[in-house]
């Protein structure tokens, strides 16, 4: 805690002497017109002479805001530009940029899709050998992992299989801070400051902050431990889990969690084999459109016009064999639970865990290739559906496990338990809320269907993930608490607001894309308050009118 | 809903929602119109965004446009009441490649013609005039058909910039004509013959009094 109170007031000296004390300003200056965006009406005198129609700037909920305010120097700075003109241009500006995002267990798929063209030009003149050998290489890959295990299991001190490749990783964790910032900052060009681009919406920057890693140095060993041993102690992880799990623990702990993977290391090898068998059973039964059902061709269409709207930010997300493993994914999910089936929206759940479980675990290198090879643009496209089998098996269990507990129309209740809970807890802000004609149902029924995802930057959800997964009693109930502690916690900026328009617009643009793990943190430690004040007392959900 | 026009104060308030399939471009068409922008690839709109805008009309009033950009999903439609009630105006979108796209309009048009009848004014979009090879719905069978069920149509491309603004100026025009209708039925008779020649010019004399009044408050308190 005490390197992230200390590393707050330190970026901004940083800032300005590598001089981006200018962007740095314009920014906070454009974030602070965000917030004043619903009291004060900000470019207004512009076009008043230019058209007929007065512009009032405002922004539309999760669009890139107006290019005007963008300083024109501004846009030289990569990331920005390039996401300014609709997308990352190329594989490697969006590797540079968030090329601390991953494990360093991926850098060779990093490394190699970067010189893309080169592999691409190879491949094509290999051929049909370039396939083949590919296909041997995961074997043996897939080969090693289990022969690690194996061995770990002999003993303990052995490195884990999915800890191949970490070692750089921890050295640099272990790097002072002040070059973790350096490092970040030369390769994240102001990730931070224009995901103000995309309120409302899921935003890529970087998948854990730097300074997370220091503050979860010692955990790494107590989780280093906790996973080593033959027979898991599910409690103590869980324990160990919900105050954050360090990131390369995360893809091990996650799994474990939500008991995809049983607590005898010995049978995990052969239960992710049973599942990866049983998901290719699931594809054979569920994945064809019946053509005569019309709820099954309304689902796949739906899917199939939402898959390719998914996180347009992130390349990755762009790819035709990413976006077909989404589409099985989500068709074959929808089929299983007709009760709910698929809601726009669920897709976005699934983006952390296809974040989190791409960027590593027991599979890590087997995929890593896989996931290269997708970016080469090579190879037969069955082999790569056998490569993604794992993830997608596990996204949809895990989905499966998560959003069970959502059934369809229960929303519209749970909005209702929300609004009675704020009532409960803060009177003056329900009734702020209820003066100015603010529906609960009208900002809740996000918040509650898709667990937060669009509100905050997405490394904030997978640390959220972190907690819900180690909440013991599921966190149905859990996430009404940080619903309410999140409404709470913008108390003061929606006091402020005067009309149904501005806090409407706050609602809808929380500026959150600053947040870190810091204030999930804290978020989340209010949640937990308010969960044990009122946990015993299950009477304060109850409808009193 | 308390998003309700404020008839007293010198800005008109009018809320618009925008229904239709998902996918047919409602928010690339609210994109276009508020920052001029398009966007090939974005979000799908997870039930509903909040936007407004400020205009001014042709007669120096200004108005602020609230509109609600809906999510298309069929799930989503049972939420389609609390967007719709109380509008004054909806647009209803379908793309002009998609067959199904249009029947969903009708559906539209059904549900609000039960649930608020007269007072709400319709626009039917055809988007994406920019496919127009692929075009599915011919511009005069669309026309007709909204015609039939006392709607306006119009067509437009939010990716090429084309018909956007008129569809929120007629909109905004529609939304007006009714709001000056519902006063003049709402006020006194003697009151109406006093100005039944025109009726923005009885609204546009009421705004006018009411900032008067707001400003000579004021000064007297200064003084």
């Amino acid at each position: 805690m005490d390197n992230n109170v200390e590393q707050g007031p330190e970026k901004t000296p940083t800032a300005v002497r590598t001089g981006t004390a200018s962007a740095a300003a314009v920014t906070a200056e454009a974030i602070s017109g965000t917030r004043n965006a619903g009291a004060t009406p900000v470019n207004t005198l512009a076009n008043a002479n230019s058209t007929f129609w007065k512009n009032s700037g405002r922004r539309v909920p999760g669009r890139p805001s107006p290019k005007r305010d963008l300083p024109p120097g501004f846009a030289a700075t990569g990331h920005r530009q390039a996401i300014g003109s609709g997308m990352v241009s190329t594989f490697r500006d969006y590797q540079q940029s968030v090329s601390d995002a991953w494990d360093t267990g991926d850098d060779e798929f990093c490394i190699i899709s970067s010189t893309e063209a080169a592999a691409a030009a190879a491949a094509a003149g290999a051929g049909v050998d370039g396939t083949r050998i590919s296909r041997q290489m995961s074997q043996t890959a897939a080969l090693n992992v289990i022969e690690t295990h194996s061995r770990s299991n002999q003993n303990h001190n052995t490195p884990r299989a999915n800890d191949c490749g970490s070692a750089d990783q921890t050295s640099s964790s272990r790097s002072t801070p002040e070059e973790n910032r350096e490092e970040r900052r030369r390769s994240l060009p102001d990730s931070n400051d224009n995901s103000h681009n995309y309120p409302g919406r899921p935003q890529l920057q970087k998948i854990s902050s730097n300074s997370q890693d220091g503050e979860y140095e010692t955990k790494i060993e107590k989780f280093q431990v906790l996973l080593d041993s033959p027979q898991l102690d599910l409690v103590a992880l869980k324990k160990l889990s919900w105050s954050g799990v360090p990131r390369r623990m995360r893809a091990v702990s996650w799994r474990l969690l939500s008991k995809y993977l049983p607590p005898s290391s010995e049978r995990r090898m052969a239960v992710l084999e049973s599942k990866r068998q049983g998901y290719q059973d699931l594809r054979h039964n569920y994945f064809r459109v019946d053509s005569q059902d019309e709820t099954q061709q309304d689902t796949y269409r739906q899917i199939h016009i939402d898959v390719p709207r998914m996180n347009p930010q992130i390349p990755l997300f762009q790819q035709q064999l990413v976006q077909e493993m989404f589409e099985r994914v989500l068709f074959i999910w929808a089929i299983r639970h007709p009760a709910s089936g698929y809601v726009q929206g669920i897709n976005d759940l699934v983006t952390p865990f296809f974040i989190v479980f791409s960027a590593g675990g027991p599979d890590a290198q087997h995929r890593s290739r896989e996931v290269r090879h997708v970016h080469t643009g090579g190879g037969d496209a069955q082999h790569h559906r056998g490569g993604f089998l794992l993830v997608s098996i596990q996204v949809s269990r895990l989905v499966y496990r998560t959003t069970i507990s959502l059934p369809s129309w229960a929303y519209r209740r749970r909005s209702i338990n929300s609004r009675i809970f704020i009532q409960r807890i803060d009177v003056n802000l329900h009734r702020h809320l209820q003066t100015h004609g603010v529906d609960y149902l009208q900002f809740s029924f996000r918040w509650m269907n898709n667990l937060l995802t669009r509100e905050l930057p997405l490394h904030c959800t997978i640390r959220l993930w972190d907690t819900y997964l180690a909440e013991s009693d599921g966190f149905a109930l859990f996430h009404l608490y940080v619903c309410a502690a999140f409404l709470l916690h913008w108390k003061e900026q929606l006091m402020q607001q005067n009309d149904f328009q501005g806090l409407m617009l706050l609602l809808q643009n929380l500026p959150t894309h600053n947040w870190s793990d810091r204030q999930i943190n804290v978020l989340l430690a209010e949640a937990f308050r308010l969960k044990f004040t009122y946990a015993d007392a299950p009477k304060h959900l109850e409808t009193k009118s | 809903m308390s998003s309700r026009r404020s008839r007293s104060g010198p800005t008109l308030n009018f809320k618009a929602v925008l229904l239709g399939e998902g996918c047919v471009g409602k928010t690339s068409l609210v994109l276009r119109y508020m920052e001029d922008k398009f966007n090939p690839q974005h979000l799908s709109t997870l039930q509903a965004s909040f936007v407004t805008k400020k205009v001014t009309l042709p007669d120096e009033r200004r108005a602020q446009l609230n509109i609600w950009d809906t999510a298309g999903q069929e799930r989503f439609h049972a939420l389609g009441p609390i967007y719709y009630r109380g509008s004054d105006g909806a647009l209803l979108v379908y793309d002009i490649t998609d067959q199904d796209s249009f029947q969903k309009v009708k559906s539209w048009v059904r549900e609000l013609k039960q649930m608020r009848g007269t007072e709400i004014s319709l626009i039917i979009v055809g988007n994406k005039t920019d496919l127009e090879e692929q075009r599915a719905i011919g511009y005069e069978d669309a026309r007709q058909y909204a015609q039939t069920v006392g709607a306006q149509y119009l067509e437009a491309s939010a990716k090429e910039n084309e018909g956007v603004a008129e569809i929120f100026e007629l909109l905004t025009q529609l939304m007006l004509e009714r709001l000056s209708q519902r006063e003049r039925d709402a006020e006194p008779p003697n009151l109406l013959r006093l100005d039944a020649s025109d009726a923005v010019s009885v609204s546009e004399g009421e705004e006018g009094n009411g900032e008067d009044t707001g400003t000579g408050q004021r000064s007297c308190c200064g003084i």
